[in-house]
């Protein structure tokens, strides 16, 4: 899960305005959408548990380049969907920037660059399976693409913006921060490959999450058995 | 050996912090939390001196301590925040135009060099950053559970309170979880010290993870049906509105920030 890599206060005013405006317009239209679509208690419930599971994974720290956490955002975008995928990263930026992690004001910029990585990883994982690709090279590439687009709009929103205080031009600010975002894309390989082996458990025990089978059919077959 | 990490602050200690302690900052109302946060968010936005960041900093870091919070846990959940900033602001330092501090070293791509500009950038980033993680950390260090619950319930738009309230009560769960599936797998001898060699291992974990909160869910959604649901979690807490004096103390912060804004745009030196 990219971030951006900037504490409070990084940013002019006039750029944070811009981003939480950027970032309030696309979880109204998420939320219009829901709305409109009539929302179900199972997707309410599914989101909840679902933010709090990506906050709790945040917890664990993986011995890559002296540790790494991550939120598994693509993952989260593959099994909620995108519409629930932008809720989920909103919810969990709300309770890291309780924690001190990322930042109250950039909670725009970050679910924006959150919410983008879920709904990429989101279609390329249908458009992938809808290819025949087999479970794990679709929801690992899936999961890489989305959360290197997510890399990439996190530089390219630091870029734009500029740094508070900082007098370099534009040009040697976006070399500062390539090595940032190509960091980032490390790191979203390691994470797309994990979400890789995560989906392919995930389907090996629940197939209907991964759309493999119907949920339908799987809550009749689980009456019987049970 | 990996467990979870310490760098990330433990929702549970935080909660724990707040329900089973009682400082100054335990009794300052939680709505003025909420404006004291964006107060300072717009003041480390606004202010451009580096000993004016400092200054600020400091007052919120003795009322942390003012507040009997940890000083040991605070330095170890200023890593990430600390990693960020050197991440972005580290290279900054060394490209930012001005004097070099003690010569330029020179390299084949050209010299080399942290210079003053770069340094007084780092700090001020480093302080801009530290001010609101430090006042975040207090606030949700001091503000009990269900004040928490309910000023998600009326801040955010429905469906998202929903969702939010979810997360919240099911953290705490979901971090148990995690913790009772590592400590499984060390205790059969696994090496989690090593991510590739660990991969499959690593996946299961989080597999199962997520795979108990969608069961959990499921199960959730049962329960909550069968209680009649209808779009809206009730909540049973009440957070009054602040007393006059916080209520002063929050729209002064605002009135100084906002003056400092108007001062500096207007080009009146301070």
């Amino acid at each position: 899960m990219a971030h951006i890599h900037l504490g409070e206060g990084s940013f002019p005013l006039w750029a944070l305005v811009l981003w939480t405006l950027i970032g309030a317009g696309l979880i109204s239209a998420i939320v219009y959408r829901i709305r409109n679509g009539g929302i179900k208690t199972r997707q309410i419930a599914l989101a909840g548990i679902g933010a709090a599971a990506s906050f709790a994974v945040f917890q664990l720290n993986i011995p890559v380049w002296g540790g790494i956490h991550m939120n598994l955002t693509g993952l989260v975008g593959i099994l909620a969907g995108p519409l629930l995928g932008g809720l989920i990263a909103l919810v969990v930026n709300i309770f890291s920037a309780a924690l001190g992690h990322g930042a109250v004001g950039l909670l725009g910029a970050n679910t924006l660059v959150n919410a983008t990585e879920a709904i990429i990883a989101y279609y390329a994982f249908k458009a992938l399976m809808g290819m025949d690709w087999d479970v794990f090279p679709a929801s690992a590439s899936a999961a890489t693409l989305g959360l290197s687009a997510g890399a990439v709009l996190m530089g390219a929103i630091i870029v734009i913006s500029g740094v508070n205080g900082s007098a370099l031009p534009r040009g040697d600010l976006t070399i500062a921060v390539a090595g940032l975002v190509g960091l980032n894309l490390g790191v979203a390989v390691i994470e797309g490959i994990l979400t890789g082996f995560v989906v392919q458990f995930l389907a090996s025990v629940r197939p209907d999450l991964v759309g493999l089978t119907d949920q339908e059919t799987r809550e009749e077959s689980t009456g019987v058995t049970a | 050996m990996t467990t979870l990490s310490n760098h990330v602050p433990d929702p549970r200690l935080i909660t724990a912090f707040a329900e089973r302690r009682d400082g100054p900052l335990h009794r300052v109302n939680p709505w003025t939390k909420v404006g004291i946060v964006g107060a300072l968010v717009l003041a480390v936005t606004v202010f451009d001196h580096v000993v004016l960041l400092a200054g600020l900093y400091g007052v919120v870091l003795a009322a942390y301590g003012l507040a009997g919070l940890p000083y040991r846990r605070l330095a170890g959940w200023y890593t990430l925040p600390l990693l960020f900033i050197v991440s972005v602001a580290g290279p900054l330092a060394f490209l930012e135009p001005g004097t070099p501090i003690g010569g330029a070293l020179s390299t084949p791509v050209g010299e080399l060099s942290v210079t003053w500009s770069g340094l007084v950038l780092l700090c001020e980033l480093s302080f801009r950053s530290l001010t609101v993680v430090t006042f975040t950390l207090a606030a949700s260090m001091t503000t009990k559970y269900t004040a928490v619950a309910y000023m998600l319930g009326r801040l955010l738009p429905r469906p998202i309170d929903q969702v939010a309230l979810l997360t919240y009560r099911f953290t705490f769960v979901m971090v148990e979880t995690l913790e009772d599936l590592v400590k499984a797998v060390l205790t059969r001898g696994a090496n989690l010290s090593e991510f590739w060699s660990n991969r499959r291992l690593y996946a299961r974990i989080l597999g199962m993870t997520m795979l108990s909160a969608i069961e959990q869910s499921e199960r959730l959604v049962k329960s909550m049906e069968a209680r009649g649901y209808d779009g809206d979690i009730t909540l049973y807490g009440d957070v009054s509105r602040p007393p006059l004096r916080e209520l002063l103390v929050v729209v002064g912060s605002y009135a100084v920030v906002v003056g400092y804004a108007a001062v500096s745009v207007t080009g009146v030196g301070l």
